[in-house]
């Protein structure tokens, strides 16, 4: 799961992305309306975090440009000004939740973690696949109640294939969700990643579809 | 008249002063034109009884015995109408010593009657006039003439009833007034139109301004005459200044605002991490940031209601404030799947105020409604005694009786488990009453709470004459309103 993080105060910026990495998420980090525009329009996230005060492009057009730009990635916004005005305003510019400053860590990822779900169209925090269940709360995976030791990429990787069960998930998509945009990419970890996840799940979980990528199926 | 009531009114000294020039100028014309008519009446009247005596005196001469005689009575009617009010009467001059004088001939219309003039003797060719009692008393008026035929002296005398004369001048008179009167009536009313008409512009003035106090305008509209329209446009300029002012307020306290809590989330993040530490420092900090963002929210509002509650001439339609609500706790709330309900009202009710404290005002009541309701949110508009009332009902727990109260004061939070400051309803309330509304809890026919906002209504409009206030909030971007006023960029 990678999440956009736009926001121009470098210190709050910086809390962001480490209480948002901490929970088991890749982030971007945009420190002006140009660049949060350009990334949130050219790479992959499955969240952005806008702060609608910006320097050069303000958080609500740079919302407008994505939208009309058909992005539909679920997007938090930060209000300085906890007026209902500004509230509507970023709603009526697309946003899916705003969150007013100053904010608690836990409640803006528990917002963030609400949106993920909904936008992947599941109703609870709990991600169940057959033996497999995903708590996004908690960052933690167990199989029929025995939790999974996993390393931070390995539940990346994990949670991605959970949120898009049994469909078909490229080695590229993969990639671009588990990594941040100026990480040394390497297709060829996934692979990696992918080895050493089957050897704690069930045999047969994880299948390899042939020159497409790989599968989650329900059952072995 | 009362002189406070012409001290006070421009209406009172400008018809006081006409209808006292109207008084006086009636007053000269009619005692002028009765003297005049009087003079003319009485000028004619002398004039005949001069001619009379002149055919009086033609007629005269004397007889064989050397009486005085009338060869030919003249001619007038009333001389040979007993008492009709004209007369002639022939004297004998007494010689010297003698007297007094014995009258030898008469009108018939003397009948036995004598008229008794003074003694007099006028000259030869002289007329002498004289006012006596004649027959029953009448006041008459006389002329006379000595006449010497030969030896004898003889008195012409002829007399009228002033009566005759002073009957048409009084009938005159009676008619003058008569005229006068109504013309004193015309002028009268053409001044009290002109007075009304002059001053209607006045009156115009009042009525746009009193429309700017009630709020059903922000401008002095309407055409008015060179005289007052400095006054207007002044006045004008004074409420756009105002607006202007209050606009620049609210700016400045929305600027304050997004300076102080960015700063106040990186320190409130950064002891929030450290209070995982067991930090005792950290988590004052933590608790202290809470009490901080309440205090600035709490004032900041309160600081932007007062500046913008003086502001005259407001109108925020309702419905679309609730819309725009409506929109964000769909989206908020989507995977609750709640129900909203809203029955906007009859017609396009509009509360007298701002737009921003209608939105903060119902913002945080349907927010409220959302985080704690089950199922379903009910949104009514309607009328209340001179004002609006907007009620939201929701299906939650509600508000036990004996902590409503309470959920009206400041900063009280009745159940931590809902995220929120604590401090919307609280703030609703303030704000409601700021505007001289209300903010009632009740229990809701729906199972839970009942908050009922009591507001000013806006008018209706008329004419299209009332600008419609609501703007689409897009139109603004929240941090572009500021201009050279906000500091980030600067401050960056």
């Amino acid at each position: 799961m990678r999440i956009l993080v736009v926001e121009d105060e470098p210190a709050l910026a910086a809390q962001l992305a480490e209480g948002i990495q901490s929970a088991g998420y890749v982030v971007d980090v945009a420190h002006n309306g140009i660049d949060g525009h350009f990334l949130g329009e050219s790479e992959p996230y499955d969240a952005a975090v806008l702060d609608i005060g910006l320097p050069q492009m303000d958080g609500i057009t740079v919302l407008r440009k994505w939208r009309a730009a058909g992005r539909t990635l679920p997007v938090l916004i930060l209000t300085a000004r906890d007026t209902w005005r500004e509230k509507v305003a970023g709603i009526d510019a697309g946003a899916d939740d705003y969150l007013t400053k100053p904010f608690h860590m836990e409640e803006l990822l528990a917002r963030l973690r609400a949106l993920i779900r909904r936008a992947g169209g599941h109703a609870s925090s709990e991600l169940v696949w057959g033996p497999l269940t995903l708590d996004t709360r908690s960052s933690r995976a167990s199989v029929e109640g025995t939790a999974l030791t996993l390393t931070g990429h390995e539940y990346r990787v994990l949670a991605y294939l959970m949120h898009h069960p049994g469909e078909i998930v490229s080695r590229a998509e993969l990639t671009e969700h588990i990594y941040a945009q100026d990480f040394d990419r390497d297709s060829n970890t996934v692979e990696v990643f992918i080895a050493r996840l089957r050897k704690k799940l069930p045999p047969g979980m994880i299948e390899t579809v042939r020159g497409l990528g790989y599968r989650l199926n329900q059952a072995p | 008249m009362n002189p406070a009531l012409l001290r006070n009114s421009l209406r009172m000294r400008l018809l006081a002063g006409t209808l006292v020039w109207i008084v006086i100028a009636i007053l000269v014309a009619g005692w002028g034109l009765g003297q005049l008519f009087h003079r003319h009446v009485e000028a004619r009247f002398d004039t005949e009884l001069k001619n009379h005596l002149d055919q009086l005196t033609a007629q005269l001469i004397l007889d064989e015995q050397n009486q005085a005689a009338i060869r030919l009575p003249p001619s007038d009617p009333r001389l040979n109408r007993p008492l009709s009010g004209l007369y002639w009467q022939i004297e004998r001059m007494a010689a010297e010593g003698e007297h007094p004088a014995s009258a030898v001939l008469r009108s018939r219309s003397l009948w036995d009657e004598t008229l008794a003039v003074p003694a007099d003797t006028p000259a030869d060719g002289e007329i002498h006039r004289h006012r006596i009692a004649g027959p029953k008393g009448a006041a008459l008026r006389v002329v006379e003439r000595t006449v010497t035929i030969d030896t004898h002296s003889l008195r012409l005398i002829v007399a009228a009833n002033e009566s005759l004369m002073t009957e048409p001048v009084a009938e005159f008179k009676g008619h003058l007034w008569l005229a006068l009167g109504v013309l004193g009536a015309g002028l009268t009313l053409a001044a009290l139109m002109q007075v009304f008409v002059g001053l209607a512009p006045l009156r115009s003035m009042q009525d746009a301004l009193g429309r700017v106090r009630n709020g059903d305008a922000r401008q002095m509209e309407g055409a008015f005459p060179n005289e007052i329209l400095p006054l207007v446009n002044d006045f004008n300029s004074v409420l756009a200044q105002n607006a202007e002012v209050v606009e620049r307020a609210r700016v400045q306290a929305g600027n304050l605002a997004h300076a102080l809590k960015t700063p106040l989330s990186v320190l409130a993040n950064a002891a929030s991490a450290s209070g995982k530490r067991d930090d005792e420092l950290a988590r004052l900090v933590v608790s202290q940031m809470d009490v901080v963002r309440k205090q600035v929210d709490y004032h900041l509002s309160r600081a932007q209601a007062a500046a913008s509650v003086q502001v005259p001439g407001m109108r925020t339609a309702v419905a679309p404030v609730i819309e725009g609500l409506v929109r964000v706790m769909r989206r908020v709330h989507a995977e609750r799947q709640l129900e909203f309900v809203v029955l906007p009202g009859e017609g396009d009710p509009a509360f007298r105020g701002e737009e921003q404290d209608l939105q903060e005002m119902l913002g945080n009541l349907i927010d409220n409604a959302a985080k704690w309701a089950r199922s379903r949110i009910e949104i009514e508009v309607g009328a209340a005694a001179g004002g609006l009332l907007v009620s939201i009902d929701d299906d939650g727990q509600g508000i036990a009786e004996s902590e409503r109260d309470r959920a009206l004061g400041r900063g009280v939070r009745i159940d931590q488990q809902a995220p929120g400051s604590g401090l919307g309803l609280a703030i609703t309330a303030d704000l409601a009453r700021m505007y001289g509304g209300d903010l009632g809890l009740a229990r809701s026919g729906l199972g839970g709470l009942r908050a009922s906002l009591t507001l000013p209504a806006a008018p209706e409009m008329f004419d299209g004459k009332i600008r419609r206030r609501h703007e689409p909030a897009n139109d603004r971007g929240p941090d572009t309103g500021g201009g050279n006023a906000s500091p980030r960029h600067g401050a960056r």
